[in-house]
């Protein structure tokens, strides 16, 4: 198929597909058009921070539809992507990124995730599989998502949502490009001696062509090219939404502000967002962070103990995140942690890659914990994580992570739950662990230890 | 001889084989008994019971071991393995990056790899010679083409070749020096050439990972017989042609990256498995496929439900989903194997 080919069967398929995705959410007889304008209540200036993230990603969400925010028709070359691959060049090439794993998380915030996940499972996908793919197979397979032009992915972190693309990749007839991102090399780069520095430096330079390589790729199946000037100016982007972002995690870190609420603090997800590289992400950070600098308060105001959250929150309703946000002023988050250094302009490819190799998540848990340990502050009292009991990359390592934690002194309470399938929810016992560990933290606090 | 333990098909043996090491496949089910304390309940049961093994002394014997990187759950037990070193005999852990995509610059990559770990083995060893590394290459090679003989035997129609055999063959392969294991496999070849075995047996080909020991008995024992096993403990282990290269560790990283692929693979290579599968089902003359898919391994269940879904096979498959240990379900196994036995009959 030519690319005017896939133009015209990508225009015809997305129709159908918004219309299908309406009507999975119950809102058939509301044309897409209006459903678009609905979701645009006000200007992206007059919001808050938090919601500016929000409208950004619908505005998104609608682009990959070929709905610009006025619900005009505006065609736009989209490709699938894994949650870790980077999207500086996608931006720099005008290519508009579709994030599998969040597209999982905004249907089990419109509870629409358990239908999708029960039809993947109807169709073959074992029940054990990461819920966050079983809801996109679902998907997929409803035919509500949009078709796309290309299909990029990565290996890391996990297994299941590469392995995925390559269901996609099938089921949509689109070309595919795996990013291949050797494992361990945050590893070796903390070991630090000279064969592990020169492995990591191969590893550099072998993720490096490969995104050399993805560019040809872009090139070749959508016809869109890369502007030097433009992939600087992106880069550029992404330097200042970072530093905007690391001056508000520091504010989070070490203050009590408040401006910040947990739920939306954990959906910056800062680290896995796909808008990294637009213009709009610096202004969200940099609203964030000034919106919590303005609400400080003296440290002696409150009393909910600090808690610093690993991996992500449970998306479908649920009490839950309501009741924390009574219970615990939530202080810090590995998903909103700035893991790499400002981008070098002069070898912006280069920098990529050197970011992606050393994504500080993609290590031993040894790794891991030493850097938390090392990042959290003393005045913190605890860490909450939350990890489906699906994932193998983070639930495989909490039983090592609880015992490093407490041997450090960091008391740690883990949920094993689900983020995006609820069918699983007993909010009362989780309940009941979230008091029995608050009170065991107010009755030795950390402070008194050390 | 001092043994080094290795877990995966992608693990470049013959590199340990140089080192002067015994290298020592890890039993898929060694450790099954012991009860892993310190990966979670998401991990699959061969990495589980390798962690439990290892923490209840399964392992003794061994001077160290070699991880693969082969899928996320490996990467777990290299995390325990190295945590819990203390209580843990086997001294030397190396944990070796597998790439998942098969291109010039991944499997340069890969040779750097395997220099990085012939680095940590001649730490404990001294130097290891290019030519130890090409006669490792060599020997092992051997046993490539003893293989692919084994093969032609299997496919002819009445093979007297059963799958209960080849899996205790390659049981062996696990723990015996790989010289010896060469005249095996030349005797039992010799042995078996011109023989015949039982002709109405529905001929099934096994899909999987690590497997699970009870599996083919079970299979053989209600009337099947096995003519290939897709799995790590089958023909990922020994299938896979040589290409010379001037380079050794060059040669191996071509070699096991192109050789028939796990489903943890992508792209290409991916692709390719499923026409690979395809085109044994013809090759073999296979009557029907029996998928165990590994609770726990995304990667095998994704790959069955491509299957599935989206590129079915000429021909039935059942799918089993369990672990290393558990019981095979004799009947269900039973009632495939009749249904199959029917068709067979009915299409001869
Ligand atoms: S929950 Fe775990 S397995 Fe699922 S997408 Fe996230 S890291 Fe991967
Ligand atoms: S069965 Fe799957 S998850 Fe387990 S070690 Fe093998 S490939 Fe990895």
């Amino acid at each position: 198929m030519n690319r005017e080919q896939v133009i015209k069967e990508n225009t015809e398929q997305r129709k159908i597909q918004i219309e299908n995705l309406l009507c999975a959410k119950g809102l058939e007889g509301i044309s897409p058009k209006d459903a678009v304008k609905m979701a645009f209540p006000k200007a992206f200036e007059d919001l808050s921070p938090s919601a500016k993230r929000g409208y950004l990603n619908t505005e998104q969400f609608f682009n990959a539809y070929n709905f610009n925010i006025q619900g005009e028709f505006e065609y736009h070359h989209l490709a699938w992507r894994s949650l870790f691959v980077p999207t500086e060049i996608m931006y720099a090439m005008d290519l508009l990124p579709f994030t599998s794993e969040m597209v999982a998380s905004q249907l089990a915030m419109s509870g629409m995730a358990r239908e999708r996940i029960e039809t993947a499972e109807a169709h073959n996908f074992s029940g054990d599989i990461c819920s966050f793919m079983k809801a996109v197979a679902g998907g997929v397979i409803e035919n509500i998502f949009p078709t796309p032009d290309i299909l990029i992915t990565s290996t890391h972190l996990c297994d299941p949502s590469a392995k995925y693309a390559e269901l996609a990749s099938h089921h949509y007839n689109r070309p595919e490009f795996v990013l291949d991102i050797p494992y361990g090399l945050y590893d070796m780069s903390i070991r630090g001696s000279e064969k592990d520095l020169k492995r990591v430096e191969e590893g550099v330079e072998y993720v490096c062509r490969q995104l050399h390589e993805m560019i040809d790729f872009i090139t070749e199946h959508t016809g869109l090219r890369l502007e030097n000037e433009k992939l600087r100016q992106v880069i550029r982007w992404t330097n200042k939404a970072r530093a905007w972002l690391e001056e508000g995690n520091d504010v989070t870190l070490h203050e009590r502000t408040a401006a910040k609420k947990g739920v939306r603090e954990l959906d910056y997800a800062a680290n896995l967002m796909q808008t990294w590289g637009t213009e709009r992400i610096v202004d969200v950070y940099k609203s964030r962070c000034i919106d919590y600098k303005a609400s400080v308060e003296p440290k002696s105001k409150g009393t909910q103990p600090r808690i610093v959250w690993f991996h992500l929150r449970p998306y479908f309703k649920t009490p839950l995140m309501n009741y924390l946000d009574e219970k615990i002023d939530l202080c810090g988050s590995q998903i909103n942690f700035a893991y790499w250094e400002p981008l070098d302009l002069a070898d912006p490819i280069r920098a990529i890659s050197r970011r992606t190799v050393l994504h500080p998540a993609f290590s031993s848990i040894t790794a891991r914990t030493a850097i938390a340990i090392d990042e959290i502050p003393d005045d913190t009292d605890g860490i909450i994580a939350y990890y489906p009991k699906s994932c193998r990359h983070f639930h495989g390592g909490s039983i090592m992570e609880n015992e490093t934690f407490k041997k450090a002194g960091i008391p740690i309470l883990t949920i094993d739950g689900d983020c995006v399938d609820d069918r699983g929810e007993d909010f009362p016992i989780v309940k009941t662990r979230v008091d029995r560990f608050m009170k065991s933290i107010l009755k030795n606090p950390r402070s008194a230890k050390k | 001889m001092k043994k080094i333990g290795w877990f995966c098909a992608y693990t470049p043996v013959e590199l340990i084989h140089a080192a002067g090491f015994l290298p020592v496949g890890v039993k898929s089910d060694s450790g099954a008994e012991h009860e892993d304390v310190v990966l979670g309940d998401s991990i699959c049961s061969y990495v589980r019971s390798c962690m439990g093994g290892a923490l209840t002394g399964a392992y003794d014997s061994l001077s160290g071991v070699v991880i693969a990187h082969s899928c996320e759950c490996m990467r777990r037990l290299a995390d325990g393995w190295g945590y819990r070193q203390e209580e843990i005999k086997p001294r030397m852990l190396h944990l070796i990056d597998v790439p998942k995509v098969v291109t010039d610059s991944s499997i340069a990559f890969f040779a750097g790899g395997i220099k990085h770990m012939k680095e940590t083995l001649e730490e404990q060893v001294g130097p290891i010679t290019e030519d130890a590394l090409k006669n490792a290459i060599e020997t092992y090679a051997t046993t490539r083409m003893h293989f692919a003989k084994i093969d032609t035997l299997r496919k002819k129609e009445a093979p007297a070749v059963t799958g209960k055999e080849v899996a205790a063959l390659i049981e062996k392969s696990f723990e015996i020096p790989r010289e010896s294991f060469n005249s095996l496999l030349e005797n039992f070849i010799q042995d078996k050439e011109g023989e015949t075995g039982d002709e109405s047996a529905p001929r099934i080909m096994l899909i999987g990972g690590p497997g699970n020991s009870s599996l083919i008995p079970t299979i053989e024992t209600v009337g099947g017989l096995c003519v290939v096993e897709h799995m790590c403990t089958g023909l990922r282990l020994f299938a896979g042609e040589r290409v010379p290269h001037e380079d050794p560790c060059h040669e191996l990283a071509a070699l096991y990256l192109k050789k028939a692929p796990c489903p943890r693979m992508l792209h290409d290579k991916a692709r390719e498995a499923i026409e690979e599968i395809q085109a044994m089902v013809k090759d073999y003359r296979v009557d029907g496929v029996v998928y165990y898919s590994m609770k726990f391994c995304a990667n095998m269940q994704m790959q069955y439900a491509l299957l599935k879904n989206d590129i079915p096979l000429d021909v039935p498959v059942k799918v089993l989903e369990g672990d290393i240990s558990s019981e095979v379900n004799a009947r269900e196994v039973q009632s495939f194997i009749k249904r199959l036995k029917k068709r067979r009959k009915k299409n001869r």
